[in-house]
């Protein structure tokens, strides 16, 4: 197997930061996709109907994890090298590889990332802020950011030395370890930022009349479970200024 | 509460001021979705950073921590709506330190004080966020026209145009979030705080109860995503728990 160059992964490293960056209704992140690779076309220039081939493979409706992803391009970039050393790829073989793992990579990244550990960090940087250490919320969110880096920069080089053994990696029953684990610390936060919510509450200065507040904080806490809409955050807003006025009115 | 809180780079409202959080507006948009996704464009380390910016981080927290925990379930999986919580936050911290108001957090380690303001000022920040919503679609949009130019390079074999596309695409983000933020702080700084004299007595009152009732929304939010059936035991325990060591050991 040839070795991928530093200058190589550093070059794809720093460009699947932008996956995103492009994200379009189509065909979502094929512009990302295709503008991550590049460095390893441009390094291995060919004829201009490979190269073509080449980005063709890349443009075609693309949605992945993006704290995930670089497992999928590491693969891609061993999958071409390999084809490029005249190694046996079967026809078709990348395009596939892509989409499956790239759709595999989606489902784990939702749960461990967006399910998981944004909710679980998100109630971690509440609960420092209610207890009122400012700074600190910003060190948690850079502590996140250093380490994902950090992933992505593995991923990357465990892709490539996998190839397509990636499959096997998404077998592995850590993740789903990792997961419930990270999906449950998340939900003792929230209770403990409620516990903390609920304690301040009882202590709450300026207010009109506590046994309304109580009422109020119950319907807040109750209401959403209740309706199950998933309303957006900022129209929850507004459902809390209806809350609100009623019990004004009510005082 | 011993805060260490540097130089504010930004403490009148000039206009190198408005450049600096347009900056500031921008790199968080680039980074909520568009380049590296470090959450530093989150409501509540938006608007403490914010805060630092503007030398009063404590008015961040008032504003960002309500507002980060009634957001807490908009996660980017199976919803269409987007929303611009960076720019709106950003602005209205902002906006409320730029116009010499110093708003107390509600529920922080005892603080009081009339939460009127606040609770305005974060409601001045959801509808920013709803309208920012607009722009991103009309960002997204405009990503899928130039996604759409790069098949030409597809027929002629031109890398030069899809290098080019996506760094447009990166370009337009920073640029919207940067003109967002900026016309932003101006609507908050102009018409929203200064509108406030002139509510109802009984919209004010309200709105001092709006921010108290945001954070029981957001643990509501966060529970019925987790599933009520699945997450009480543990809900529970870490609420059970916190309640009774704050309230009756602290």
């Amino acid at each position: 197997m040839k070795p991928m160059t530093r200058g190589l992964q550093w070059s794809l490293f720093l460009r699947s930061l932008t996956l995103q960056g492009s994200w379009n209704h189509q065909r979502m992140q094929n512009l990302g996709l295709l503008w991550t690779v590049l460095p390893w076309l441009r390094r291995n220039r060919r004829d201009m109907n490979r190269d073509r081939v080449f980005c063709r493979r890349y443009y075609g409706f693309f949605n992945t994890n993006p704290y995930l992803a670089n497992f999928l391009f590491g693969g891609l970039i061993r999958l071409e090298t390999d084809q490029d050393a005249g190694l046996e790829v079967l026809p078709g073989v990348i395009g596939t590889f892509r989409d499956s793992v790239g759709r595999a990579l989606a489902s784990l990244g939702d749960q461990l990332f967006w399910l998981g550990l944004r909710p679980t960090l998100i109630m971690t940087i509440c609960l420092v802020g209610l207890l009122g250490h400012i700074s600190s919320v910003l060190v948690v969110i850079g502590i996140f950011a250093v380490g994902q880096l950090l992933l992505r920069w593995m991923a990357l080089g465990k892709g490539y030395d996998l190839g397509m053994d990636i499959a096997d990696l998404l077998f592995d029953p850590r993740w789903h370890l990792w997961i419930a684990r990270m999906k449950r610390g998340g939900m003792v936060l929230t209770g403990m930022v409620g516990g903390l919510y609920l304690a301040q509450v009882a202590e709450a200065g300026p207010v009109a009349d506590r046994s309304l507040l109580w009422i109020g904080t119950a319907l807040g806490m109750g209401l959403p479970v209740v309706l199950r809409k998933r309303l957006p955050g900022e129209l929850l807003i507004v459902v809390a200024l209806a809350l609100a006025l009623l019990l004004t009115f009510a005082i | 509460m011993a805060l260490w809180v540097p130089v504010a780079l930004v403490s009148d409202p000039t206009w190198s001021s408005l450049l600096i959080l347009g900056l500031l507006a921008g790199v968080l948009a680039l980074d909520d979705t568009a380049l590296a996704q470090t959450w530093f464009g989150q409501p509540l380390p938006a608007a403490v950073l914010t805060g630092y910016l503007c030398g009063d981080p404590l008015t961040g927290l008032a504003v960002g921590l309500p507002l980060q925990l009634v957001l807490a379930g908009n996660l980017p999986i199976g919803q269409t709506f987007t929303g611009d919580s960076t720019s709106a936050t950003i602005a209205a911290v902002a906006g409320a330190i730029l116009s010499g108001k110093h708003l107390p957090p509600v529920l922080v380690g005892n603080s009081a004080g009339t939460w009127q303001l606040l609770g305005w000022v974060i409601l001045g920040a959801g509808l920013l966020s709803l309208l920012g919503h607009l722009f991103i679609q009309g960002e997204r949009r405009a990503n899928g026209i130039w996604m759409l130019e790069g098949l030409v390079s597809l027929r002629d074999g031109r890398l030069g145009r899809i290098e080019q596309l996506h760094i447009r695409c990166l370009l337009t983000t920073f640029l919207r979030g940067f003109s967002s933020g900026i016309l932003f702080v101006l609507l908050i700084l102009k018409v929203w705080i200064p509108l406030f004299t002139h509510l109802p007595p009984i919209l004010q009152t309200a709105l001092g109860t709006l921010p108290l009732l945001l954070p029981g929304l957001g643990v509501g939010t966060m529970i019925d995503r987790y599933g009520l059936k699945s997450s009480w035991p543990w809900v529970s325990a870490g609420m059970i728990c916190t309640f009774l060591v704050a309230h009756y050991v602290v």
